[in-house]
């Protein structure tokens, strides 16, 4: 039986963004960006709804009088991050039988 | 980046193994701090080895460009955490492991300056002293100062630690090799005069810190001119 790939993660562009989050800390809205290629009004959607979603952490401060934005994965989005590659790497096998 | 595009499997991988690459790639150490500690440690090192050598004073405590230097890492410390846009979970680690470090560090100093003090007034109490005998008898007994005999290689190898922990963490080269070749270093100097430990301590500063430090900058310089 396949799982099924979580609709949240299984989109380009957040996906792209947890992949970038799994790793580090934390990281800026802008850091994010800069990897993503992806435009600030698109990103801003998407980290949204990873946000909705509980998947990430979103804080919003003034850091030398510029707003800055950061974002960390929650445990939330690591199980759901793993959970997806599992699930990846079963399609993949069956792929290769 | 587009988010519409429905991914294949494969093309989720790629995308997965291709962020977490860039996001391993994406920070670099200015190498400032590197450079700064290795060249202040190498100068005070191979200067106290040609002070204590040829017998002459440089008329300040060379040691104290080392105390100077706190104030330029702090700085240094506030700007590179001000531009880094990423913060990584080893970060927290390592700034623990460098912190305990710099105390450890300076209660050798403490101990250094404080100890011989304290000793002989103890056994000055307990109605002793300790004289230096000849044993050819070619001059007389001279009472000396109690000192702590070669503590310069106590340094060089808390040199090493940090360093190491660094080097493994890291993954980098430049400071696992420098920790190692120091700890050799330290072994070399419980076996040399304390004069030549300095100068084994100068090289360890060289190796730990320096060399790294040049290199981890002209990595941050590439990168830099990269982004531009």
């Amino acid at each position: 039986m396949f799982k099924e790939l979580d609709p949240i993660l299984h989109s380009q562009l957040r996906l792209a963004v947890v992949s970038l989050l799994i790793g580090v800390k934390e990281a800026e809205f802008t850091f994010i960006r800069d990897k993503t290629n992806a435009t600030a009004g698109n990103l801003s959607v998407q980290v949204q709804k990873l946000k909705d979603a509980g998947y990430i952490e979103v804080t919003k401060q003034f850091k030398d009088n510029y707003p800055q934005t950061t974002c960390k994965i929650t445990s939330k989005g690591i199980e759901a991050f793993e959970a997806y590659v599992q699930a990846l790497q079963q399609y993949l096998q069956v792929g290769k039988e | 980046m587009a988010d519409q595009k429905q991914l294949t499997e494969k093309e989720s991988l790629d995308l997965i193994t291709n962020m977490i690459q860039k996001a391993k790639g994406s920070y670099h150490e200015t190498g400032i701090g590197s450079l700064l500690w290795g060249t202040v440690v190498t100068v005070a090192s191979v200067v106290t080895y040609f002070q204590r050598t040829y017998d002459f004073s440089i008329g300040f405590d060379i040691w104290l460009i080392v105390l100077g230097a706190i104030i330029p890492q702090i700085i240094i410390s506030v700007q590179e955490k001000k531009s880094n846009k990423v913060k990584k979970y080893e970060d927290d680690a390592l700034n623990a492991v460098w912190l305990v470090f710099g105390i450890t560090i300076f209660g050798l100093n403490i101990y250094q300056i404080i100890v011989p003090d304290i000793t002989n007034e103890f056994i000055k109490q307990e109605g002793w002293q300790l004289t230096k005998h000849y044993l050819d008898s070619s001059k007389a007994d001279e009472p000396i100062s109690t000192f702590t005999p070669s503590i310069y290689s106590l340094f060089i190898l808390i040199y090493a630690l940090p360093t190491l922990v660094t080097g493994i963490v890291k993954k980098f080269k430049p400071m696992l090799y420098g920790a190692l070749i120091t700890y050799v270093l330290f072994i070399g100097s419980c076996f040399t005069i304390s004069e030549y430990d300095f100068l084994l301590g100068g090289v360890a500063a060289l190796i730990c810190w320096f060399i790294p430090g040049v290199i981890l900058r002209r990595k941050y310089l590439a990168q830099q001119k990269a982004n531009v």
